[in-house]
């Protein structure tokens, strides 16, 4: 039957992530942010205590966690600075094609490096003139004896820069459509590949993002996840589980604006009273709770789905996009409580608005969320 | 018979001695109170003023005082005075031998009490739990007798009542009673105002950012009060200031009349020590710091700047 | 060598305590391992470290959820732990005669405890527990060296601190300053589902219905003005004298 309750060790999980964001994240979120700096000792440590790339499975050194357990990991992460748990979703993000597609061989020789050392993994799917349109890719991958040449211009790439290798979604044959399609891992050291850090994020700046530029990159064919044509069909089935974490990292956010919120209309005085005791705050504060406990749930229930291979696109759609937009607006409405405070950058809540817009965006916008909400409805 | 243990650091009767004998007067309700004093036998002198029957323990294996050699003593001057109950300072050496005690006589113990009532076998006291954050009622329901250890400065301190005896007691003290060696001691210096029996208390946190800048204005400032200082755990744990200063859990309970608390953050640890003064006054630069919960008066602000600010509109206020 | 960390699950520091009709209202509270007792795991563990070969086992007394507690020291670094559950409230007193039958059956050469625990604020257990065993003990200790079959402490005392040397078995107690409790690594976290958690019950112990009973419990409340004070500092400064004189009438 139904069961609500964490188990011991998904508490002790969740207790881990929350002492650990409370002790490394929250002190230095604000300043990396203002800074654009990438948060590097708080990637290493996060390798010390186990919470980077925590999907890499058993077999090949790493804790092979849930889905579940990651949605509990990235509330945690959310609550404290949703750019610097995109450092971390976006490794697992680049993980999960091999989790889907990758033979031992290459399980174990680009996973296993990951749980290593404070490593980090990428996934190039999005273009400049290609973003929703996946099947449309215009990088091109050419077959050349047993290598394939990678030509082309990826960006919004977040780890792009700072990852060990990218899973990149190239076109071998742009007429075959999103058959035409191929998944390739190529490694960060690969002659003709550069990076360009992007700057001028409205949020989520400590997450470093990219454009990355491939002059005729060459890899082995070994690299290959997956057959030829398969390339789409991997993004796809990646992104149907990954925007999980998106709408977990989403969960955090509102928490963070709820206590935010709660906490400023107990100190707070007009009117010779708290703010709380005003129903126009009231209602903002229920309806935080609102989406937070409904966000939370329909998030664990798409992370079951998953986890118990069920189906589960249409549930993870929800979750990212209800999140996500729940998310938003109550920042913006924690800006509202907070009123000309909530305006200046000292105060915590406008981070909060600027950040998990992009929740909203990333892995498949909100958009494409109803898009194939819709679908499941009318088939 | 109701019997309170005390020690005499410096050859002198320490204020919770005389604390204790209070307690003793109120729990026997007339009926007799000895004391046993452990130290010179000037300090038994001293506490026959106050208590009819007193056994003076100076032998030297109880100096220093190790836990096992104390307890045995205790035990056997509980024995020779027919005690059934056992009263001592909640002092680290208290609360380190009270326990011990409690085993031995197969009594039942009540901890850091700041009320007392009822005869032995049937007591009753008030304690604080939860980090002091709860008040609680305890009562004895089993043991051959009860050992208590009382909070410091919450009783008065007795008045004289002169014409008690001393009986010297030379403890049997056994391989395992004296098993344990001392080594390097070392006690904290100060001239100022004891920091338990301050009526004003001037505390200070990490806010200050380094040793310097927390004596630049915080002795200033327990000057021109004739305060007390006390420091947070992290501050001693700094190394800035000594461990006789620390305030909260692991350190002294303080009670005064004003407490200022300049660049703490308030843990609950450290509130749990000061947080039965009866003003707070803290100073802070984060304005969400916890202290502001409980504070009557707070100034959110630069401690280094506030601080010799509030100095000097109290010395004005004072006239020096 | 065998080390035994006795371990007890309290209500978070942080929170809200109530209280409900004469007794403390722990629904909805979030409970933590005591952080006292966290000390002495890591301890233990820095034995362990150090290259001496030891067995730690992680010891508790109390009801089903301080489960959640040993898992922690089992996830820490403990090899395994010994539950004895029980719903009922036992006196320091009580508890430490129970927990030094566990103490003398496992044949250990040294038990670690935290020097006051957080919920009862009592710092009875670790003294009571090294009397009937009949060993030495260091309270609120800060430094911990092994020396062939003794131990030698640094420890706090009413003025400073002493150092003190004793045989083994000893019983230590443990605070803030002794060392820096680390993260239960994630790895550790799973690894610590399969060490083994033996389960024992009260009743095994003759521990009998104990010898101090709660009666009353209230929450400490204490109202207080939270006026804050604004201005430069020269302005907060003679306001705040101000009130202090002529309001709160202090200075």
């Amino acid at each position: 039957m139904i069961g609500f309750e964490l188990s011991d060790d998904q508490k002790q999980i969740q207790a881990l992530a929350r002492n650990f964001v409370k002790d490394n994240v929250t002190p230095v979120a604000a300043q990396h942010d203002r800074d654009e700096t990438y948060p590097a000792t708080v990637v290493e440590a996060a390798h010390e205590v186990g919470l980077l790339n925590v999907s890499v499975p058993e077999a090949v050194g790493g804790l092979g966690l849930s889905m579940l357990d990651e949605a509990i990991i990235g509330e945690e992460f959310g609550y404290g600075c949703m750019g610097i748990y995109t450092i971390l979703m976006a490794s697992e993000l680049g993980i999960m094609p091999l989790l889907l597609a990758a033979t031992p061989e290459q399980q174990q020789r680009f996973l296993a490096p990951l749980v290593e050392g404070p490593r980090l993994a990428a996934f190039a799917l999005s273009e400049p003139n290609n973003g929703s349109d996946a099947g449309g890719l215009r990088t091109r991958a050419v077959f050349d004896g047993d290598e394939i040449v990678i030509t082309g211009t990826k960006t919004w790439i977040s780890n792009g820069g700072v990852a060990d290798f990218s899973v990149v979604f190239a076109s071998f044959d742009p007429a075959l459509k999103h058959k035409g399609t191929v998944a390739v891992v190529v490694e960060s050291d690969r002659p003709g590949l550069s990076t360009n850090k992007l700057h001028g994020k409205l949020g989520q700046r400590a997450s470093p993002t990219y454009e990355m530029v491939f002059d005729d990159v060459r890899v082995p064919i070994s690299n290959m996840l997956g057959q030829q044509g398969d390339g789409f069909k991997i993004a796809m089935r990646t992104l149907d589980k990954t925007r999980i974490p998106v709408a977990a990292g989403a969960v955090g956010v509102l928490r963070r604006a709820l206590d935010e919120s709660s906490k400023y209309a107990n100190e707070r005085e007009a009117f010779g009273r708290p703010i709380g005791q005003f129903q126009a705050i009231q209602f903002k504060l229920a309806n935080m709770k609102i989406a937070l406990e409904t966000a939370r749930l329909q998030t664990w229930y798409a992370a079951w789905l998953a986890d118990n291979d069920k189906p589960h696109a249409e549930a993870a759609a929800i979750a990212k996009a209800y999140a996500s937009d729940s998310a938003f607006d109550a920042a913006q409405e924690a800006i509202n409580v907070f009123g000309g405070y909530g305006y200046m950058n000292e105060y915590p809540v406008e981070k909060l608005m600027r950040d998990v817009k992009l929740n909203q965006i990333y892995e498949g916008t909100n958009e494409i969320q109803r898009v194939v909400i819709a679908r499941h409805v009318l088939q | 018979m109701i019997l309170l243990v005390t020690t005499a650091p410096g050859g002198n009767l320490p204020k919770s001695a005389r604390e204790l004998v209070t307690v003793a007067r109120q729990l026997a309700g007339g009926g007799p109170v000895a004391a046993a004093v452990i130290g010179p036998e000037s300090a038994a002198s001293q506490m026959a003023e106050y208590v009819p029957q007193v056994y003076s323990l100076s032998a030297a294996e109880l100096e220093p005082a190790r836990a096992e050699a104390v307890t045995a003593a205790v035990q056997q001057v509980a024995a020779q005075a027919g005690a059934t109950t056992v009263l001592m300072a909640a002092n680290r050496l208290g609360q380190s031998v009270a326990p011990r005690v409690a085993v031995r006589l197969n009594a039942a113990l009540l901890e850091d009490v700041i009320k007392v009532s009822g005869t032995a076998g049937a007591y009753e006291a008030v304690r604080y739990s939860y980090l002091s954050r709860v008040t609680e009622t305890v009562r004895t329901v089993g043991g051959d007798a009860t050992v208590i250890t009382v909070k410091p400065n919450v009783f008065p301190v007795a008045d004289a009542q002169p014409g008690g005896s001393v009986t010297s007691v030379a403890p049997q003290l056994d391989a395992t009673a004296t098993r344990v060696q001392v080594g390097q001691r070392s006690a904290a210096t100060g001239g100022r105002v004891k920091l338990e029996e301050a009526g004003v208390v001037v505390g200070g946190g990490r806010g200050f950012g380094s040793a310097e800048a927390f004596a630049q204005v915080v002795e200033p400032m327990a000057d021109a009060l004739n305060a007390g200082v006390a420091s947070t755990r992290a501050v001693v744990d700094a190394g800035w200031r000594p461990y006789a200063e620390q305030v909260g859990q692991t350190g002294k309970s303080v009670a005064p009349e004003l407490y200022i608390a300049l660049g703490i953050s308030g843990a609950v640890q450290h509130l749990s020590g000061m947080n039965r003064s009866k003003v707070i006054v803290a100073i802070n630069k984060d304005a969400d710091a916890p202290i502001f919960r409980i504070v009557d008066y707070g100034v959110v602000g630069d401690v280094n700047q506030v601080g010799p600010a509030l100095t000097e509109a109290i010395k004005a206020a004072k006239g020096s | 060598m065998k080390l035994i960390t006795v371990l007890k699950q309290v209500p978070d520091a942080e929170a809200r305590i109530r209280a409900g009709s004469g007794g403390v209202d722990l629904d909805g509270v979030t409970f933590v391992i005591d952080g006292m007792d966290e000390y002495g795991v890591e301890e233990a563990i820095r034995l362990r470290e150090a290259g001496n070969d030891v067995e730690i086992v992680a010891l508790a007394l109390g009801p089903a959820r301080y489960e959640e507690a040993i898992r922690t020291a089992l996830a820490l670094g403990a090899d395994r732990a010994i539950h004895v559950e029980t719903d009922t409230d036992l006196d320091p007193i009580s508890q430490a005669r129970v927990l030094a039958q566990v103490v003398q059956h496992e044949g250990a050469d040294m038990v670690l405890v935290g020097g006051k625990q957080a919920d009862w604020d009592s710092a009875a257990l670790g003294p009571a527990l090294a009397e009937v065993l009949g060993w030495p003990h260091s309270d609120w200790t800060t430094k911990l060296e092994l020396a062939g079959a003794n131990v030698t402490v640094e420890h706090d005392t009413d003025d400073g601190h002493e150092s003190l040397t004793m045989p083994l078995p000893a019983v230590i107690t443990t605070q803030q300053g002794l060392n820096e409790p680390r993260y239960p690594t994630l790895p550790n976290i799973m690894k610590a589902k399969r060490k083994e958690l033996a389960k024992r019950s009260l009743d095994e112990f003759g521990a009998g219905s104990g010898l101090t009973q709660i009666v009353d419990q209230q929450i400490q409340t204490r109202e207080r003005l939270g006026k804050m004070v604004e201005g430069d500092p020269a302005t907060a400064a003679a306001e705040l004298v101000r009130l202090l004189q002529n309001e709160a009438k202090v200075l």
